[in-house]
């Protein structure tokens, strides 16, 4: 709680205050930019300290911590490096672990968790009415929200891509990993590690940001978008474009075999993967502002 | 000029809220249908049973729901706006839920930096919100440990808090011990004295009898009646005669008074000859006549008392009423 309580404190009977100034109004003519600042900043302050400090954040902080602490628990563990001086263990350690476990199932799931649930959570919580009884565009709210589960997806999966890859470098001897890590490929690839969960959680934040409008659960469609990404290396090349590991996976610094059964088809540029995660994102939120314009507040055992 | 008609002429004036010819369907549904109104300043009673459509037409009049058919205006808004609509309109629904893990001075103060205010700014109107609705020193605690009193409380202080011209409130003396509706009826009355519109829901008509300058009833999700709830009371009073039983010692000569009255429609003899069941169009006539039989005549009255609810049973009257989706004041 903040601000200065006023002095009358203890008062326990209704009274009508003096006239109070007028409300902040946008301006007469061209957009009030200023207005929508304020809005955005106060939605994203009020949804980090309602959703994501308080217990209902336990299970995202579990999952973007499993990682490291496999990594850790590598370390711990007598000769589970067979030889400390060869660092490319370690980065094809790296490159199997983000791109078989951390990105496939920590941040696909955890964009499943904060995504979908910035707005179905709150239908199901009956409290979404709260923000549509406020003067603020609803197109506004949909990127607020978006803007809110960027901050804690990145903030929790970028630090867990972080920790993970200095962790895997631990057991092997100092010197070397210090002149990889320093002076080596070691800053691209970790780079390239965290462009790849930026763009991650911006892409499928999207996709699930836009399925809590159309489904009662994320479950369901998350379900069918994890089985989609996990068999994308047996389609065939034009439907792997429909797929957004297709693209993030160009961007890993390292590439993996994907086993005797895949399909091989050309990685789509650097810039290709780029600019095309981000318009689906945008994309995909176009789509939601569409769909919350004309949304009612009807809950479901209304 | 029909009220239909005069409904449709005021669709757009800034100074009502006015609903033309609004209907809306959950699906094969109905939440309510054909209604017309214009709600002048002033406080107006939405009352009907459960179901019958008052928060349907709150959430439409806040445009948490849009209508199937017909057009809403407050004060000439449309309510597809809300960046217009909630600089002017303050809402308390009836879903006794809260985002979680706030006290209720974040919630208002999360809330009024949402509408656009500055942190100093929505600072002071917090406070202010919640001095006026007796929650300064609850502020500081979590909503989810709050009783259903304070939770209405701080309901209505989100409400108030960026002074609203037109308040909505759903049900909002649910869940108060009768001290604190003393207190919520009297600062709706000091609001509407101010010059705001507040609209008040409530399934007991003795509530919203007691609040509004005017009233809307509702039944299955139609207007059965409507206006100013002094012309509402005349036509119950001309439609549904008001019953009375008195206890006295010389029931046949009342009785004989009575019928010389108009307004005096049935009396009957208690069983045990002990008073009469009277049913009269004008009961303040009727005691007037009682009283001067008892100066005139010396007639004792041991008891005289209402012998139906009085509103409950108009209320009950007027949605039972066979054409009551048709009727109006």
């Amino acid at each position: 709680m903040s601000g200065p309580a006023p002095s009358g404190a203890a008062a326990t009977t209704l009274s009508l205050p003096p006239a109070a100034p007028a409300a902040p109004a946008p301006p007469a003519r061209g957009l009030p930019w200023a207005l929508w600042r304020r809005q955005l900043a106060a939605v994203v302050r009020l949804e980090l300290r309602k959703s994501f400090l308080g217990r209902r954040a336990l299970g995202l902080y579990l999952l973007a911590l499993a990682p490291p602490v496999v990594l850790v628990l590598r370390a711990l563990l007598p000769r589970a490096v067979s030889d400390p001086g060869n660092l490319g263990e370690a980065t094809e350690l790296m490159a199997g672990l983000y791109q078989g476990f951390i990105l496939r199932v920590v941040i696909f799931l955890g964009c499943v968790a904060i995504f979908g649930n910035l707005i179905r959570r709150e239908v199901l919580d009956r409290s979404l009415h709260f923000y549509f009884l406020t003067p603020m565009r609803r197109e506004l709210l949909v990127l607020a929200k978006y803007l809110t589960g960027l901050v804690v997806s990145l903030a929790l999966f970028g630090a867990s891509t972080f920790a993970s890859f200095f962790l895997a470098y631990l057991p092997h001897d100092g010197r070397l990993r210090s002149a990889f890590l320093l002076h080596g490929p070691g800053p691209g690839h970790l780079g390239a590690y965290l462009l790849v969960t930026a763009l991650a959680c911006a892409g499928y934040g999207a996709a699930f940001l836009t399925l809590g409008f159309f489904f009662r659960s994320p479950a369901i469609p998350a379900l069918a978008l994890f089985g989609w990404e996990a068999i994308h290396f047996l389609l065939p090349p034009v439907l792997k474009q429909l797929s957004v590991i297709h693209y993030l996976q160009a961007l890993c610094p390292v590439p993996l075999s994907e086993g005797p059964f895949a399909l091989l088809s050309d990685a789509p540029s650097r810039w290709v993967s780029i600019c095309g995660l981000l318009a689906l994102a945008a994309v995909l939120l176009t789509i939601s502002t569409l769909r919350i314009r004309r949304m009612e507040v009807i809950y479901l055992d209304d | 000029m029909n009220r239909d008609a005069a409904v449709a002429g005021e669709n757009g004036r800034d100074d009502r809220i006015v609903f033309d010819d609004v209907s809306k369907f959950y699906g094969e549904v109905l939440g309510v249908n054909r209604v017309r109104l214009s709600l002048p300043p002033g406080i107006t009673g939405l009352v009907g049973p459960n179901g019958s459509g008052k928060t349907t037409l709150m959430n439409l009049m806040v445009g948490l729901l849009r209508p199937s058919r017909g057009t809403v205006r407050v004060l000439g808004m449309p309510t597809d706006r809300p960046e217009a609509l909630f600089r002017r309109v303050g809402y308390a629904t009836q879903y006794d839920a809260f985002p979680p893990g706030l006290t209720g001075y974040q919630l208002i103060e999360s809330l009024l930096r949402v509408h656009g205010h500055d942190p100093r700014q929505a600072a002071a109107w917090t406070w202010q919100a919640l001095e006026r609705v007796g929650m300064v020193e609850a502020a500081g605690r979590k909503v989810a440990a709050y009783s259903k009193g304070m939770r209405q409380r701080v309901k209505l202080a989100q409400a108030i808090a960026h002074h609203p011209s037109v308040l909505v409130l759903d049900e909002p003396l649910n869940g108060l011990d009768p001290m604190a509706r003393a207190e919520l009826i009297a600062l709706l009355r000091e609001l509407a004295a101010a010059g705001l519109y507040v609209v008040v829901s409530s399934h007991i008509l003795h509530e919203v009898d007691l609040i509004s300058d005017q009233v809307v009833m509702l039944n299955g999700g139609y207007v059965v009646a409507e206006g100013d709830i002094v012309e509402v009371r005349d036509e119950m009073d001309e439609q549904h005669p008001a019953q009375v039983l008195i206890r006295c010692d010389r029931p046949e000569l009342l009785a004989a008074r009575a019928f010389e009255q108009d307004h005096v429609v049935e009396a009957r003899m208690l069983a045990d000859r002990s008073g009469l069941l009277l049913r009269t169009r004008d009961a303040a006539s009727f005691y007037r006549m009682l009283n001067q039989v008892v100066i005139d005549q010396g007639l004792t009255v041991e008891s005289v008392a209402p012998a139906d609810a009085d509103v409950e049973a108009v209320y009950q009257y007027l949605i039972d009423a066979p054409s009551g989706n048709g009727g109006n004041s």
